[in-house]
């Protein structure tokens, strides 16, 4: 604690002196809405974690501006030959912060840290069946399977140097307390930790040996978490910070009107959607149907989805920021089926049609579940969908709760039908497909995240096949595939892709990506 | 006769004092537009058939792009805004009403038992007391809430939200009044009065409540005044910390977490609206409480 | 006296197993700490092992046994979320908490009682009646309305004190404070009026209502019949009377600021132990909201002897009581 006080101390005095000779002008003050929870790269997989170490940390490939991969830590990488796998070949001549060189044993030590029981981030590697280095720059990952996306799979697989992490005592990630990778960096990136205050300010200094090109010019960045949006609205509004993510739909209006100020819009690729509890018997939480369950009926799923209004949450609840979605990735994004782009109109005719087709005439009760603080107006979605719902004759007992007790809930079958927002970690259709439309198998652990269990023979046959075909024509034919028959079935309701809204005065540029993630290699200060 | 004098009296004082008159004025109307909600409301929050996202964010009709259906506008779910704030108050009035009573019987109670045995009981009593200081009121309702979740069936929880935050909020307040009736019982106890009707063999029982109680109305009534008002405020904060009712069972208090979202964004009415009620209800019920004050205790006047 | 205190002391150890006690029960009602500890790709055989790492599949009664053993031999464990030592992130948030509080409880002292003792003895003026209405109608606007209102009138559209944070901070012996820089003071104005305003109502009120009392008392017309000036009447004699219930107040107050700046902590991001329970919260990070419970205890049960001790020395009726 000493050391740290001194640290901040020190830092202290310097920032007084920046300010006292004007000379501040390069250095960024920024503010998001949570910490990261730790600096250690393996210890959680999450994206606030990910989104700030990527910063100072590097992997073995990165993802551009446009999302698309590209050399990093390593320069080239080939498929194996004779076995399944990928071979990379390292950059040479990098050096993490603290002066050691960078070598393929790094890259060794950094897997075994990283699948390790210990960290959280392991589930990357389940496809690798073994390392080998090769040489002090080559190094071969082997797949018990064909693999053709794992290099993209691994964009946020940090490399740690091995003596550091090791005399540290910090050879293994934190599980249930402290180490000095919790608090300190060692990374190759292009900037690293001045002084850390958890939960109160995080201030990065550039890293003046990185071996990639400079493309920012800032000197200092000053990061806040402020949890409460109005709050952080007011400190860009009043000039304390120089940029923020993310800020609240409606009063992107307010921003954009103030000189001075500029708002970033983009597509997050996060989709929000509505599953149902495909498995269950009965209804948990209906006041009129008891004995059956509803939605097991696929012409009462799809009545559930003409009933949704979505122009008219687009314009009121999104102030139009929205893009409808009809599948669970978004268009752009590898394995997004365009052969099947239509989603259900909105439709209380068809709907009620479809209910009375059913045996439901007169509509009946069920329980929604939804989060009240994990996707953007998620609560006032919710509200707005229960009212559509309501107004076809399903009646929505809408329960809304903090996302610290709804994963258990979900996991525990206790819902009707409940809101679920999904962004495709590894950035393809796969993705999705492995952890929402396979059956629940927890042997191979698929469908992990398909709480309601809902489950075709065909898909299933159909994902390890997606998952091998190197041949991105076959490979897209079986993606529609899945696709059409999880629309005919309306195994879910896809609603829309989440906005990213971010907002910034109006002499920083910088780059918004599509997975939220805040680059400070790409920030300039004018 | 003593009581025809003070209500005599206490009618006298209310008409020579306008700011008691608009007091119970504005805090009449607002508990008759509580009362009679069902049947003065456009439409009915609890019914999410009865509104449409269709007509969300419509301003009040003086402003350009109103709908004459809604006077006061709708909020972000198309709900008419007079519609939530009548059924808004109704609940606030109702969990802040309820929550004081159970406080202050509960409090003034055990203060008063505590004052008047004294010793072990007393000990036991304020320390129950610290326990229940030493857990701030928001503390106490996720105690409340999260034991609500633990034993009840998950279908019902939702129906006894209210039930649970009145009792958190009762729970957070009853220590005020037991310390306060505690406090002046002590003083009390050493006037003659008290040490003579002990000695003339009274029962407890009617020495702390015939002779005592009235005689520490005082403070009490000064902590009830406050207490309803806090009462109504706390359901709000918690509210705003999310521990509180969900958004489709809109109090006072929820209405204004859910407009403080449109605090910049020019949709002032979805905040404003239901703040000035709230204002304008705890405000009348201050003016009142003094009032209420002055007249049952005539030496402050 | 000695006597006294020391069942106070026995007293205010069950006070605070008590609260440890029912800390440690609502925990298990909050959430669940593993999914919040893990990605969204981790299997839940994985979640599984790390629950029973962390003995969260023992019984009730072992965890908190552990859970209060540990801490009476000075180890409050780590935190879930950032796996630092829960000690060292309590303590480094204490002094944000305090200042605050104290400020603002003095805020509410300093104006408070002046106010209360000028309506007491004017209480038909014209004065009195604008105070009384202005501090009514600023206790009846939710706190968090109160915060987000002056953010917005003196942060954005005035700008002339900042919007968040602690400002300028200076460490003085581990201690980190912003008392003594111009940008501490500037940080810390706002949050403090904020948490303040409600405070100084009640405390002005209380000592208007206490005032009016005393005045009326016989020994007060008794002197006043003799001559003793007015002045000093007010001051020396009414005032010093009103200070049993004041004090009893002002202890109950503590109590409320430190709750209350939860609140106000989250609307200023002030980086106080409020701050720290609310991610707690939100995160299910057991172990620091067991320990938050506990040291806000340890600060009421503190207050509560002080209050009684200093009741004791007021009143002498009351020592009289407890010798018996």
């Amino acid at each position: 604690m000493t050391q740290r006080n001194l640290r901040q101390a020190a830092l202290l005095g310097g920032v007084l002196s920046l300010c006292a000779i004007g000379a501040s002008a390069e250095t960024l003050r920024w503010a998001s809405t949570t910490d990261p929870q730790t600096m250690d790269p393996h210890a959680v997989n999450s994206a606030p974690v990910l989104s700030f170490l990527n910063n100072i940390y590097e992997g073995l490939v990165r993802r551009g501006q446009d999302m698309s991969i590209e050399p990093s830590l390593a320069t080239s990488w080939e498929p194996l030959e004779g076995e399944n796998g990928w071979r990379f070949n390292l950059r040479e001549g990098v050096t993490f912060q603290d002066g050691a060189a960078f070598t393929a044993e790094d890259v060794m030590f950094s897997y075994q840290r990283a699948s390790d029981e210990a960290a959280d981030v392991r589930s990357w590697f389940a496809p690798v069946s073994e390392v080998r280095v090769v040489d002090d720059f080559t190094i071969d990952f082997v797949t018990t399977a064909p693999n053709p996306l794992f290099p993209d799979s691994i964009a946020n697989f940090m490399i740690l140097d091995k003596d550091w992490a090791e005399s540290n005592d910090a050879a293994l990630p934190a599980r249930d307390a402290e180490n000095f990778a919790t608090m300190n960096v060692n990374g190759t990136g292009p900037f690293t930790v001045a002084s850390r205050d958890p939960g109160v300010r995080t201030t990065l200094v550039p890293n003046d040996n990185w071996w990639d090109e400079v493309q920012h010019n800032v000197t200092e960045t000053v990061f806040t978490p402020i949890g409460n949006s109005a709050t952080g609205l007011a400190a860009l509004l009043s000039g304390e910070i120089d940029f923020i993510q993310p800020i609240p739909l409606q009063d992107v209006e307010q921003v954009e009107g103030r000189e001075g100020f500029k708002v970033l819009e983009g597509e997050e690729t996060r989709v929000i959607m509505f599953g149902f509890g495909h498995e269950h018997d009965t209804l948990l939480y209906s006041s009129d149907v008891t004995d059956a369950n509803p939605f097991t009926d696929p012409r009462v799923r799809l009545a559930a989805a003409h009933a949704i209004d979505i122009a008219s949450i687009d314009r009121v609840l999104f102030r139009g920021k929205i893009e409808p979605a009809s599948q669970l990735v978004p268009a752009g994004i590898s394995g997004f089926s365009e052969a099947n782009q239509d989603r259900p109109a909105f439709n209380q005719e068809r709907a009620r049609e479809l209910l009375a087709e059913a045996g439901y005439p007169d509509g009946f009760s069920f329980g929604l579940k939804c989060t009240n603080d994990r996707y953007i107006n998620d609560e006032a979605l919710c509200r707005a969908a229960a009212s559509m719902f309501a107004a076809v004759g399903l009646n929505a007992e809408l329960s809304t709760g903090p996302v610290r007790d709804y994963w258990p809930q979900l996991r525990e079958d206790d819902f009707d039908m409940y809101l679920l927002g999904w962004s495709p970690g590894t950035f393809d259709m796969e993705h999705p497909i492995r952890f929402l439309m396979h059956s629940q198998d927890d042997e191979k652990k698929l469908g992990s995240w398909n709480f309601g269990n809902y489950s075709n023979a065909r898909v299933d046959e159909l994902l390890p096949q997606i998952q091998q075909e190197i041949n991105p024509a076959a490979r897209q034919a079986m993606i529609d595939e899945v696709v059409a028959i999880t629309q005919e079935e309306v195994a879910y309701i896809p609603l829309y892709t989440q906005p990213l809204i971010w907002a910034a005065k109006d002499n920083i540029n910088l780059t918004q990506r599509a997975d939220n993630f805040f680059m400070l290699r790409w920030v300039t200060v004018n | 006769m003593i009581a025809f004098i003070k209500r005599y009296e206490g009618l006298w004082l209310f008409v020579h004092s306008p700011a008691a008159i608009v007091a119970a004025i504005v805090a009449t109307l607002i508990i008759l537009g509580a009362v009679f909600a069902p049947w003065l409301a456009l439409v009915n929050p609890y019914d999410l058939a009865s509104f449409s996202l269709f007509d969300g964010l419509l301003p009040p009709v003086w402003e350009e792009g109103a709908n004459p259906r809604y006077l006061l506008g709708t909020d972000d779910q198309g709900r008419d805004m007079i519609s939530s704030i009548l059924y808004g108050a109704r609940l606030s009035l109702v969990i802040g009403l309820s929550a004081l009573t159970i406080a202050a019987v509960l409090g003034v109670g055990l203060g008063l038992a505590a004052g008047y045995y004294g010793g072990r009981f007393d000990a036991i009593v304020m320390r129950i007391a610290d326990v229940q200081l030493a857990l701030p009121a928001i503390l106490t309702a996720l105690l409340i809430d999260g034991i609500a979740r633990g034993i009840l069936p998950a279908a019902v929880q939702q129906d006894l939200r209210v039930a649970v935050l009145t009792l958190a909020i009762a729970l957070s307040l009853w220590v005020n009044f037991a310390r306060t009736a505690r406090a002046s019982t002590f003083v009390q106890m050493n006037k003659e009065y008290v040490q003579a009707a002990i000695m003339m063999g009274q029962r407890p029982s009617r020495i702390m409540f015939v002779h005592i109680l009235p005689n520490i109305l005082g403070p009490l009534l000064v902590i009830m005044t406050v207490d309803l008002a806090s009462a109504i405020l706390l359901e709000a904060t918690l509210s705003f910390l999310g521990i509180g009712l969900p958004a489709d069972s809109p109090s006072l208090g929820t209405l204004i977490r859910i407009g403080m979202q449109f605090l910049l964004s020019g949709e002032w009415w979805i905040l404003w609206i239901p703040t000035l009620l709230l204002v304008a209800l705890v405000v009348s019920i201050n003016i009142l409480g003094d009032f209420l004050r002055d007249v049952f205790n005539p030496r402050l006047r | 006296m000695v006597y006294f205190i020391l069942k106070r002391l026995v007293q205010s150890v069950f006070v605070m197993l008590a609260v440890a006690f029912l800390a440690f029960s609502l925990f298990r009602f909050v959430g669940d700490p593993i999914t919040q500890m893990t990605g969204v790709e981790t299997s839940v055989a994985d979640q599984e092992r790390l629950r029973d790492e962390l003995g969260l599949n023992d019984p009730f009664i072992l965890q908190f046994g552990r859970f209060t053993g540990d801490m009476l031999q000075g180890d409050f464990g780590f935190s879930y979320r950032t796996r630092q030592p829960v000690a060292e992130m309590i303590a480094d948030r204490i002094p944000a908490t305090l200042e605050l509080g104290i400020v603002a409880l003095l805020i509410s002292l300093f104006v408070g009682i002046p106010a209360g003792v000028y309506t007491a003895l004017r209480p038909r003026g014209i004065a009195t009646q604008t105070i009384l209405m202005t501090t009514l109608v600023g206790v009846s606007i939710p706190t968090f309305v109160i915060g987000i209102m002056l953010i917005f009138i003196f942060g954005v559209q005035l700008g002339w004190l900042p919007t968040f944070g602690r400002g300028g901070t200076v460490q003085i012996g581990g201690w980190e404070s912003s008392l003594f820089t111009v940008e501490g003071w500037r940080a810390l104005l706002l949050p403090a009026i904020t948490l303040g305003v409600y405070q100084l109502t009640l405390t002005m009120r209380l000592v208007r209502a206490e005032m009016m009392e005393v005045m009326r008392t016989d020994y007060i017309r008794f002197a006043m019949a003799r001559g003793v000036p007015m002045q000093k009447l007010h001051y020396k004699h009414a005032l010093a009377n009103t200070m049993v219930p004041v004090i009893t107040i002002i202890g109950l107050q503590f109590g409320g600021v430190i709750a209350f700046s939860i609140v106000t902590e989250s609307v200023f991001q002030w980086p106080g132990m409020g701050l720290l329970f609310l991610e707690s919260i939100r995160f299910v990070d057991i172990p620091v909201m067991g320990v938050y419970l506990v040291v806000i205890a340890f600060f009421f049960v503190l207050v509560n002897l002080i209050v009684d001790l200093l009741y004791v020395a007021i009143d002498p009726r009351l020592r009289v009581r407890d010798v018996q």
